[in-house]
């Protein structure tokens, strides 16, 4: 099973994303192979072409696919389902992994636990949605973009672009990608916003 | 607090993605320690990168990839491995009272983390002064792109008229300053393109300090001598 192509589609209904979530608290709370086993053949495959776009190198991006899930093993127990979906969740890990590994740095987050953190005096507006739920919107959402918004939105999460980087690899003028991202973010909003 | 200007839905996104630079996104991490608001935005744009994560295609794994990955993880297991997440306590800086009110007590953790180790308030900071009612502290151990650096500025002194190769971000500590596009106080973050000309001024009876990140150098001390002047003095 490990060795076979992964062609599925993602998670496609709220449903599925959250299998994946319970997987992740299965492999916190029971250290669940069986649910580890099923994370790994969904999102291994999804890393490793992540990590294959910043380093070029398939065998760097499969050590590091590997690595990633590790921690996914490792740090299951940091998951938060009520603050985000898994692939959200599994995202960060490995942008985390890779500005590790790739620019030798950790990325700068924000420590929950800070007694400067000012807290959101109005949590319940974006509670109306689940986590699940807002992730696969925000897929579908995507899947909808047309093409030339959605390149932009790729390039900017799967590789080191600036957005005068972007432009150059597109031979399009700056402002011409900020006004395409312009539109996808509003798009990708505006998906959340009708179902809020 | 009441923060009133943010970074652009665009550098969130690059906070979220990964692509800013270790000056930026420390600026941007400290402001986020205040900001609800954009905490809130930079989920929802890590969603987004979910989404391309899910959205992609695939690249198979090896064989038996699954069994070694097991297999290291139970190695650890049997060592009691298991990472947890510990940080180290967390250094308070403070702050201190601000006229305007509007402050924070001490500094968020991104920001405290990256200063000397002696430094427990704004007074200990080792400032060198720059230019006449200009002081600056520079921050080490930052990634060789971009600079990031305190500033304190005197009341009634303007920074000069400067425009900025690449990009630039304020943000506001302690006291105000005003500049063309508004009144910025503790917390309030200036996210300015390199096409932006702007000419701050700290506005009230007490010194300003901010933080200030640029992918580019800023041509500072070339400028300062020149172009400064109390602002009253003109």
């Amino acid at each position: 099973m490990t060795g076979t192509k992964s062609k599925r589609p993602g998670p496609a209904d709220p449903v599925e994303a959250k299998k994946c979530a319970d997987w992740i608290v299965s492999v916190a709370t029971t250290r669940d192979r069986e649910a580890f086993a099923q994370l790994f053949a969904h999102f291994a495959p999804r890393v490793k072409a992540y990590m294959f776009r910043f380093g070029g190198n398939a065998e760097t991006a499969e050590e590091l696919a590997q690595e990633a899930m590790m921690q996914v093993w490792r740090k299951a127990h940091l998951f938060d389902p009520s603050k985000a979906a898994a692939s959200t969740w599994i995202f960060t890990v490995a942008r985390n992994l890779r500005i590790d590994r790739f620019r030798q740095r950790k990325h700068i987050e924000v420590d929950d636990s800070d007694p400067t953190l000012i807290v959101d005096e109005d949590p319940l507006a974006d509670e109306v949605v689940g986590r699940d739920q807002e992730a696969v919107l925000v897929k579908a959402a995507m899947e909808e973009l047309p093409a030339d918004q959605k390149v932009v939105v790729e390039l900017s999460f799967f590789e080191d672009c600036s957005h005068s980087e972007i432009a150059e690899r597109l031979n399009i003028p700056l402002g011409t990608v900020k006004s395409r991202l312009r539109l996808a973010l509003g798009k990708l909003r505006g998906g959340l916003e009708g179902v809020a | 607090m009441n923060i009133k200007h943010h970074p652009t839905d665009q550098t969130l996104m690059d906070y979220a993605s990964g692509s800013l630079s270790q000056a930026m996104e420390l600026l941007v991490a400290t402001h986020m320690t205040l900001c609800p608001h954009c905490r809130n935005k930079v989920s929802g744009f890590e969603t987004m990168g979910g989404a391309v994560l899910e959205n992609t295609d695939s690249m198979s794994m090896s064989d038996h990839s699954l069994d070694h990955v097991m297999a290291m993880l139970e190695r650890e297991a049997t060592n009691e491995n298991i990472v947890t997440e510990t940080l180290p306590t967390m250094r308070r800086i403070a702050v201190g009272e601000s006229i305007t009110g509007s402050t924070m007590a001490s500094l968020p953790r991104p920001l405290a983390e990256l200063l000397p180790e002696d430094v427990t308030s704004l007074d200990d900071i080792p400032w060198k002064s720059l230019a006449p009612g200009v002081k600056q502290f520079q921050l080490k151990s930052i990634e060789s792109k971009g600079t990031v650096r305190l500033l304190k500025i005197a009341p009634g002194i303007s920074i000069p008229d400067h425009g900025h190769h690449g990009h630039e971000m304020t943000l506001l500590i302690k006291g105000s300053y005003i500049d063309e596009i508004g009144r910025f106080r503790a917390g309030d973050v200036a996210d300015l393109d390199d096409d932006v000309d702007h000419q701050p001024i700290a506005d009230t009876a007490e010194e300003c300090i901010c933080l200030i990140a640029t992918d580019a150098p800023m041509k500072f001390n070339r400028l300062l001598p020149k172009l400064l002047q109390p602002f009253f003095g003109i």
